[in-house]
């Protein structure tokens, strides 16, 4: 019998609501630790598949860490990246260490609003986190309708981005909203464009070419755009088959942020590098998987809520899976 | 794609930008040489990408660098939140008028009400709710105003 074992360490009401409803949602048996030490111990005996931990400050973060090395080793097979899921009440650009974890696979920020329901929500994506390859936005939403659009050029990117905006307003969400979907479907498509071909070496084919220029989408080049709503949740995938993707880079870009700081302009790659972090702070969550060489797919998820105050409040997620 | 209107005032261009702003601008083309003062209307730019805002940069740091004195009127929540987002994506104190976000509690329409910064400043940001124009119910402002005026607050 598969192993179902999902284990919480944390004390937090809320993390536990959150997580119990997640599991029921995904299939699992919910274990809770209250301490690293003790979580490491479960690690260690149990292997289980599913890991949620309270790293809400970095000395949480670094307890569990120094407990895993001290137990099962941190680049133990028993322990896995794919399953680890940090659970802040931080933005992400305030949790650096988490981001510059070895262990980093997937960031949940704590605005639950209703634990139970996001809870049942975010199991859905956990299951997904189980299968053997996580593609396909029917496995992440799996009660949306989903359209496939195939891109032929680039230059279909403003129409295609212009064709979600409609949908998405058709489907009462606020214009406003579907402006930032469209948004959000325009930064996908560009880096699935531009920024994820590479050559046999890893080399970027097309990261300095000027993203206006119109360019056939044919063989390996291929873009697909998966548009899915199940009535509550639209979910955006942008997918490529390079598996160029780099999770150092991603997340160094999707932290950054430039309120203080001031933005400089780069003139040796074409893009702005500024999209992924405008996006996840308009309200989106990501779902990223990659399979080295294969294929990459990039989904954004928004919830569709009766005012954009809440719609910019909502629950976030930063999730990460990549295989070798 | 961005279309231009424009209108010269004396010492002053005024633009007036319309449409999405994205890859394909060149605002050296569209807006051209400008006089002295440059007034740039916002009010119907509903969306930039990332790669806009890089042009957008470029572009209007290159007139400051050439003393133009700039000008940023009506600007749509699009740009707002650009604004917010990048610190320099305006320089600072140039900002006179921006769009501010409502929604009827009762017929749940989108509005938008045209606000001078330094009246916002003066409000302390506590907007009072507006008449619906569609049902007459009340509409209150329609995000979090830490972030939506985050810009004025530097």
């Amino acid at each position: 019998m598969a192993n179902t074992d999902f284990l919480l360490i944390s004390t937090l009401p809320e993390d536990r609501a959150f997580a119990a409803s997640a599991a029921e949602s995904a299939g699992l048996t919910l274990i809770t630790a209250t301490t690293a030490k003790e979580g490491a111990t479960i690690v260690a005996e149990k292997e289980p598949r599913v890991i949620f931990l309270d790293a809400s400050s970095e000395a949480q973060y670094k307890e569990f860490e120094t407990a895993i090395q001290e137990t099962v080793g941190l680049f133990s097979d028993k322990i896995n990246a794919n399953a680890i899921h940090f659970l802040t009440s931080s933005n992400i650009e305030k949790v650096q260490y988490l981001i510059e974890s070895p262990l980093f696979g997937h960031f949940i920020m704590r605005n639950y609003h209703d634990p139970v329901a996001t809870g049942l929500y975010y199991g859905k994506i956990l299951k997904a986190t189980l299968s053997e390859r996580a593609f396909g936005l029917n496995t992440l939403l799996p009660n949306a309708k989903v359209q496939i659009v195939k891109l032929q050029k680039t230059t279909q990117k403003q129409d295609a981005v212009e064709a979600v905006k409609n949908f998405f307003i058709a489907a009462k969400f606020q214009s406003r909203m579907a402006t930032v979907i469209a948004n959000a479907v325009d930064e996908l498509l560009m880096n699935a464009m531009f920024d994820a071909p590479v050559d046999e070496a890893g080399r970027p084919l097309f990261n300095s070419m000027v993203r206006s220029t119109s360019m056939a989408l044919i063989g390996r080049q291929s873009i697909e755009m998966h548009v899915g709503y199940d009535g509550h949740y639209a979910a955006i995938t942008a997918v490529d088959l390079f598996g160029s993707l780099d999770k150092v880079k991603l997340l160094t870009h999707i932290t950054k942020i430039y309120t203080e700081e001031e933005y400089k302009i780069r003139t040796s790659v074409a893009g702005a590098g500024i999209g992924l972090a405008t996006v996840f702070r308009s309200g989106g969550s990501f779902f990223f998987v990659s399979e080295s060489g294969v294929r990459t797919e990039v989904t954004v998820f928004f919830k569709r809520t009766d005012n954009f105050r809440e719609f910019k409040d909502q629950f976030r997620f930063l999730s990460t899976q990549f295989y070798f | 794609m961005i279309n231009v209107v424009k209108e010269q005032k004396g010492n002053s261009l005024l633009v007036r930008l319309t449409g999405s702003i994205e890859e394909s601008v060149n605002f050296e083309q569209i807006i051209g040489l400008t006089s002295p003062e440059l007034i740039v209307n916002c009010r119907d730019v509903p969306r930039i990408n990332s790669v806009g805002v890089k042009a957008w940069i470029k572009y209007f740091q290159s007139l400051q660098a050439k003393n133009i004195k700039l000008h940023f009127i009506e600007c749509s929540t699009a740009i707002v939140e650009q604004i917010n987002l990048i610190s320099n994506f305006i320089p600072e104190g140039c900002v006179e008028s921006i769009y501010v976000p409502f929604s009827c509690a009762t017929c749940k329409s989108e509005l938008v009400g045209l606000f001078k910064t330094d009246d916002l400043k003066k409000l302390e940001f506590k907007l009072p709710p507006l008449k619906c124009t569609k049902c007459s119910g009340q509409a209150s402002f329609d995000d979090i105003p830490e972030e939506y005026f985050s810009f004025l607050m530097r």
